[in-house]
C-alpha cells in the first residue's frame, strides 16, 4: 500500500508524516512520534488507556486511523504540562491518591481534561460519566473522581 | 484494646509488639506521603515494558491449540519456515532443557509434544523480524490433532470413566481440616442449614498487557525483562527450561500496570517461551500478548463448587461446620497445589472455609481437580474470595431462618483475642475483628437500616427495593510455606543518601513508597534520600514473590534489620564528630543529635562521609522469615499462617424488581490492618479491592462453552466502570502486629474478599432471594425473584 502524507498538531507542535492507510493513531503517536504515554490495553476501544483528545473530543486512539487525524489537533498526556508545570488535574491526581499502577492514568487525565474544558464545574455524576470509558482495575475510581472534583473546584474558570 | 482485655475470659497471653526505639515518634511512617512514582506516572514518563524500544529484536508468537483435549499427531513447520523474515520455527523437540514450567509444579509444557490440554495450550512458536510476519508464519504451521473427549467439571473429572487428562488421573491433590467430632456437633445443633454454591472463573483484567524481552549474551547468560510480580519465580523456571544454572538467568522487572496475582504466573509462561526463542536464535526476542491472548492463555481465579453445612444452638452459638470443596484447577497445576505446609490456593481455601468463627466441630475436605479448562492461579485473595462467599452467604441465611440480626449472629461467634480457629490455632495477638464490626455498624447505621427481608407480597408493590447486607472476613499475611524468607541490601552512600536492593515489585499497590518510608524512618533520613533499585535478580537478594499480602510486613522487617549496622556506623562516626557517647545520640530527620541537647548535632550526611572516610560499614543486609507455620496437612491442624488481617463490609443495594438489575448505593469497609504505613494508600487498596469484589458479586465471569472462552476481550468480559461505583467508606483500626514492622500486617487482598457476599446478602435482604451462584447478574436475580413470586413464599 502506498503511504499517505498527513499533518496534524500534537501538543502544540506541528508534525508532518507518512503513514500506511490502515495505520492507527495510537501506533503513529507511540512509534513514529515516541509519545509512549498513550497506552494500549485492549486495542478494541474498550479499556480507554489509549484515550487522547482529538479536536476537542476524547477518542480511543486504538480505533482511529491516523489519516482521520489529518489536519487536526491532538493532545496527549505529554502535552498536559505547561513549561514544566503540572496541569491542575495532574497535581490533584498526585496529591489525592488517584494513581496506583498508572496504566490508565493518561486516559483518565485526558478524559477529565476534556470534561473540564467543556464543563469547568461538573457534578460527581458528570465526572463519573466522563471517565466511564476508561477502565481502572486498581483504584476503584473513587480517588480519581475526588481528584477531578478537587481540581475543578481549585481551578479558576480560565484554567479549565 | 482496653475493652477487649476487661471483658475477656480468655486464657491466652497476648503477644505484644516490642517497639524498636525508632518508633517512639514517627517522622515518615504513618503519614500519607506522596507515592514515589506518582510524578512519572502522571506525566506519562514511566516506561512500561511495551514502551521500551529494542531495535533489532525479533518478534515471537505462539501457536495455540484450538482443542481442549487432543493428541498431537504431526506438526509440519516447513511452510512457516519459508515465510520471508522468519528466523526460527520451534516445536517441543527444540526446547533445550526441561519442557515444563509452573509456579509450583512444572507440568505445563513450554510447547506441547504429544498432547494439548486446554484451548490456548502452546504448540509451536515463531521468531520473525516483525510481528506481522510472525503472525503470518504461525498461520502456516500445520498441526494434525486427534481430538480426545474432554472434561469441564471437577465433579465429572473425578468419575472413574472420565477422560484422563494425565496418566496419573485427574485428582491433583486433596486437603482437609478436621476438628472435634462432627457427628456429635451436628447432634447438639438445634438448627442445621446446608447449601451448595458455585463461583465462576475470573480474569484478572490487569490493564497492561503482558510483554517481555529476552536478550541472550555472548557469555552464556540471558536477561529477561518484563512486568513480573515474582522475578525469582520466573528465573527459577527459565533456568531449567534452558538447561542452565539459575545464576545465568537475570530477570529484571519493568513497571507493572496491574497484576492482582495474574502476573505471578503469566511472566513465567511468556518469559520462558521468549527465552527459548532467544536462546535458539541467539538474538533478542520480544514477545507481547494481546488482550485476547491474555484472556485465552494465562491463569484465572479458580472456579469452585462448594457444599457447606452449619449447625447452631437456639441462641445462635455455632456448634458444627462441614464443607466439601470441588476446586477446579483446569489444565495445569500453576499455584493450585500445596506448598508445604499450607501454601497454594487449594490448602488456603480449605483452611479458610470455616471463616473467622469459633466452631468446635469442623470437617472440611477439598479436592483439587484437573479439567480441560484454563488453569487457575493466584488472584487477589488466593482461594479466600470463593470460600468467603460461601460461609458469609450461609451464615446470613441461617440468621434469616433464626430471625436474628445477622450482625448479632456474627458478633456472637466471630474471632476475638484468644479464639481458636478451625485448625486449632489460638489467636494470641492483633485480633481487631470485633472492632471492625462495631465501627462498620456505627458508620453504616446498620441499626436501624437493617430490617428483615420483605414478605413476598411486598415485591409486587414496588419497582425497586433497597436492602442492606454485611459480611466479615479474615486473610493471612504471607504465604504459609516453610520457605517464606525475604532479603534486602541497604547501601549507605557517602552523601547520606541510600540505595535499597530488593526484589519485591511495584505493581500499583505502593510497595516502593511504603518500603522507602520504612527505610527512611529506620535510618532517620528523609524519603527523598532513599531510592529503591529496580528489582533485578542479578543484584537483589532473594526476596520471594510479591504475593500473599506479605511485602510490607516481611520486607519491612528485613529493612529494619538491614538498617541496624548502618545506624551503628553513623552513630560511631557522629559520636567522634560531636565528642558525645553513642548511647546519647539519636538519628532523626537527617540529623544525628544529642538526646539531652538536640542543638548539638551533625547532619546525617556528615556522619555518612566520616563513616566512608574511616572505612566504617556502609551497608546492611537484612533477612527476615516469619514464624514458621506448624500446620499438619494430614490432620488439618496447627497454625498455617502467623497473623491475619480482618474486615467487615456492609453494603446497601437497590434491586430493580422488574429487571433484576442491582445497584450498589454505598458500602462501608472496615479493617484491622495492624499499622497503616501510608494511610492514603491503604484507602486506595481498600477502595480498589472493594470494587473488584463488586465485579465478582455482580458481573464478572469467564464464560466457557465446550472448553472455549466466549468473552475474550473487554467488551464482553465486563469489569466495573466508574458508573458502577458506590460511595465507599474505607475505615481502619490498628491492632498492632507483634511480628510486623511498626505493627503492620497485610492489606492488599483483604478488601477484595467480603465485598461480594456483603452485596449478595444485601440483595437477599432487599428482595428475599438468595444467590447461590456468582455472579448475581440481572438475569439470575430476575429469575430468582420470579421464582419466589411464583412460589408465593
Amino acid at each position: 500500500m502506498a503511504k499517505e502524507k498527513i499533518q496534524f498538531e500534537v501538543n502544540g507542535k506541528h508534525v508532518r508524516l507518512e503513514v500506511e492507510p490502515d495505520e492507527l493513531l495510537i501506533d503513529v503517536l507511540r512509534d513514529h512520534l515516541g509519545l509512549k504515554g498513550t497506552k494500549a490495553g485492549c486495542r478494541a476501544g474498550e479499556c480507554g488507556a489509549c484515550s487522547v483528545i482529538l479536536n476537542d473530543k476524547v477518542v480511543t486512539s486504538c480505533l482511529i486511523p491516523a489519516m482521520k487525524a489529518d489536519g487536526g489537533k491532538i493532545k496527549t498526556v505529554e502535552g498536559l504540562e505547561t513549561d514544566g508545570e503540572l496541569h491542575p488535574l495532574q497535581k490533584a491526581f498526585v496529591e489525592k491518591g488517584a494513581i496506583q499502577c498508572g496504566f490508565c492514568t493518561p486516559g483518565m487525565l485526558l478524559s477529565a481534561k476534556s470534561l473540564l474544558d467543556q464543563n469547568p464545574h461538573p457534578t460527581i455524576e458528570e465526572i463519573k460519566v466522563a471517565i466511564s470509558g476508561v477502565l481502572c482495575r486498581c483504584t476503584g475510581y473513587q480517588k480519581i473522581i475526588h481528584a477531578i472534583d478537587y481540581a475543578s473546584k481549585a481551578t479558576p474558570s480560565k484554567e479549565a | 484494646m482496653e475493652k477487649e482485655k476487661t471483658k475477656k475470659k480468655v486464657l491466652v497471653k497476648e503477644k505484644v509488639l516490642e517497639m524498636p526505639p525508632v518508633m517512639a515518634e514517627l517522622s515518615t511512617v504513618g503519614k500519607s506521603v506522596i507515592r514515589v512514582d506518582a510524578y512519572d506516572k502522571v506525566r506519562g514518563k514511566l516506561q512500561y515494558g511495551a514502551d521500551i524500544d529494542y531495535p533489532g529484536a525479533l518478534h515471537g508468537k505462539v501457536l495455540r491449540s484450538p482443542y481442549p483435549h487432543a493428541l498431537i499427531k504431526k506438526i509440519d513447520t516447513e511452510k512457516a519456515k519459508e515465510v520471508p523474515g522468519v528466523v526460527a520455527v520451534l516445536t517441543a523437540k527444540d526446547v533445550p532443557g526441561r519442557n515444563g514450567f509452573g509456579a509450583i509444579v512444572p507440568d505445563q509444557p513450554v510447547l506441547c509434544g504429544d498432547k494439548v490440554r486446554f484451548v490456548g495450550d502452546g504448540v509451536a512458536m515463531v521468531a520473525a523480524i516483525s510481528e506481522d510476519i510472525a503472525f503470518k508464519a504461525i498461520e502456516q504451521i500445520e498441526v494434525e490433532y486427534e481430538v480426545l473427549p474432554a472434561v469441564f467439571s471437577p465433579i465429572e473429572a473425578l468419575k472413574p470413566d472420565a477422560p484422563k487428562i494425565y496418566d496419573k488421573g485427574n485428582l491433583l491433590t486433596t486437603s482437609r481440616v478436621e476438628k472435634g467430632d462432627i457427628e456429635k456437633g451436628f447432634k447438639e445443633a438445634d438448627i442445621v442449614l446446608e447449601r451448595t454454591y458455585t463461583v465462576p472463573i475470573l480474569e484478572h483484567a490487569y490493564i497492561e498487557p503482558d510483554v517481555v524481552i529476552a536478550i541472550p549474551h555472548p557469555d552464556g547468560t540471558i536477561t529477561v525483562k518484563g512486568p513480573m510480580q515474582a522475578p525469582f519465580t520466573v528465573r527459577r523456571n527459565i533456568a531449567p527450561v534452558l538447561g542452565i544454572p539459575i545464576n545465568k538467568v537475570q530477570c529484571v522487572q519493568t513497571p507493572i500496570g496491574g497484576g492482582f496475582g495474574g502476573k505471578e504466573d503469566s511472566p513465567i509462561d511468556i518469559g520462558a517461551r521468549a527465552a527459548v526463542l532467544a536462546w535458539k536464535t541467539g538474538k533478542p526476542v520480544r514477545m507481547e500478548f494481546d488482550r485476547e491472548e491474555i484472556t485465552l492463555s494465562t491463569c484465572k481465579r479458580h472456579p469452585m463448587i462448594i457444599t457447606c453445612k452449619i449447625g447452631a444452638k437456639k441462641d445462635g452459638t455455632f456448634v458444627a461446620l462441614e464443607g466439601t470443596i470441588y476446586n477446579e484447577q483446569g489444565a495445569y497445576a500453576s499455584l493450585g497445589p500445596v506448598i508445604p505446609p499450607a501454601g497454594g490456593v487449594h490448602a488456603h481455601a480449605v483452611v479458610m472455609l470455616a471463616g473467622p468463627y469459633m466452631i468446635p466441630n469442623v470437617k472440611i475436605e477439598g479436592y483439587l481437580v484437573y479439567t480441560n479448562h484454563p488453569y487457575g492461579g493466584a488472584m487477589r485473595g488466593f482461594g479466600a474470595p470463593q470460600v468467603n462467599f460461601v460461609h458469609e452467604s450461609l451464615i446470613d441465611e441461617l440468621a434469616a431462618l433464626m430471625k436474628m440480626d445477622p450482625y448479632q449472629l456474627r458478633m456472637k461467634n466471630c474471632f476475638e483475642l484468644g479464639s481458636e480457629t478451625a485448625t486449632g490455632q489460638v489467636l494470641d495477638q492483633s485480633v481487631g475483628l470485633k472492632d471492625t464490626l462495631e465501627k462498620a455498624r456505627s458508620e453504616f447505621h446498620w441499626n436501624p437500616k437493617w430490617k428483615p427481608a420483605p414478605p413476598v407480597k411486598e415485591l409486587e408493590k414496588a419497582d425497586k427495593r433497597k436492602g442492606v447486607g454485611m459480611a466479615i472476613g479474615w486473610y493471612r499475611t504471607s504465604i504459609g510455606t516453610y520457605g517464606d524468607g525475604c532479603g534486602v541490601n541497604l547501601h549507605l552512600q557517602e552523601d547520606g543518601s541510600v540505595l535499597i536492593f530488593q526484589g519485591l515489585t511495584e505493581m500499583g499497590q505502593g510497595i516502593c513508597t511504603v518500603l522507602s518510608q520504612i527505610a527512611a524512618e529506620a535510618l532517620g533520613t528523609a524519603l527523598e534520600d532513599v531510592r529503591i533499585v529496580t528489582p533485578d535478580t542479578d543484584v537483589a537478594p532473594e526476596s520471594g514473590p510479591t504475593v500473599g499480602s506479605r511485602s510490607t510486613t516481611l520486607m519491612g522487617n528485613a529493612i529494619l534489620l538491614a538498617a541496624e549496622p548502618i545506624r551503628r556506623s553513623l552513630l560511631e562516626s557522629a559520636s567522634e564528630l560531636l565528642v558525645i557517647p553513642m548511647e546519647r545520640l539519636v538519628i532523626k530527620n537527617r540529623r544525628v543529635y544529642d538526646r539531652d541537647d538536640p542543638n548539638r548535632f551533625v547532619d546525617l550526611k556528615e556522619a555518612a562521609r566520616r563513616s566512608m572516610a574511616m572505612g566504617r560499614r556502609m551497608m546492611g543486609q537484612g533477612w527476615y522469615a516469619p514464624p514458621k507455620p506448624s500446620f499438619h496437612p494430614e490432620t488439618g491442624q496447627g497454625s498455617p499462617y502467623f497473623v491475619y488481617t480482618y474486615s467487615t463490609q456492609m453494603a446497601e443495594v437497590e434491586v430493580d424488581v422488574k429487571t433484576g438489575a442491582v445497584e450498589v448505593l454505598n458500602l462501608v469497609a472496615t479493617f484491622d490492618i495492624g499499622k497503616a504505613i501510608n494511610p492514603l494508600m491503604v484507602e486506595g487498596q481498600i477502595e480498589g479491592g472493594v470494587m473488584m469484589g463488586l465485579g465478582y458479586a455482580l458481573m464478572e465471569e469467564v464464560v466457557m462453552k465446550d472448553g472455549m472462552i466466549q468473552n475474550l476481550n473487554l467488551q464482553d468480559y465486563i469489569i466495573p466502570t466508574a458508573l458502577d461505583m458506590p460511595d465507599i467508606k474505607p475505615i481502619y483500626v490498628e491492632y498492632l502486629n507483634a511480628y510486623g514492622p511498626f505493627g503492620a500486617k497485610g492489606i492488599g487482598e483483604m478488601p477484595n474478599i467480603p465485598a461480594a457476599p456483603a452485596i449478595t446478602n444485601a440483595i437477599a435482604n432487599a428482595v428475599g432471594v438468595r444467590i447461590y451462584d456468582l455472579p448475581a447478574h440481572p438475569e439470575r436475580v430476575y429469575t430468582a425473584i420470579k421464582k419466589r413470586v411464583a412460589e408465593g413464599t
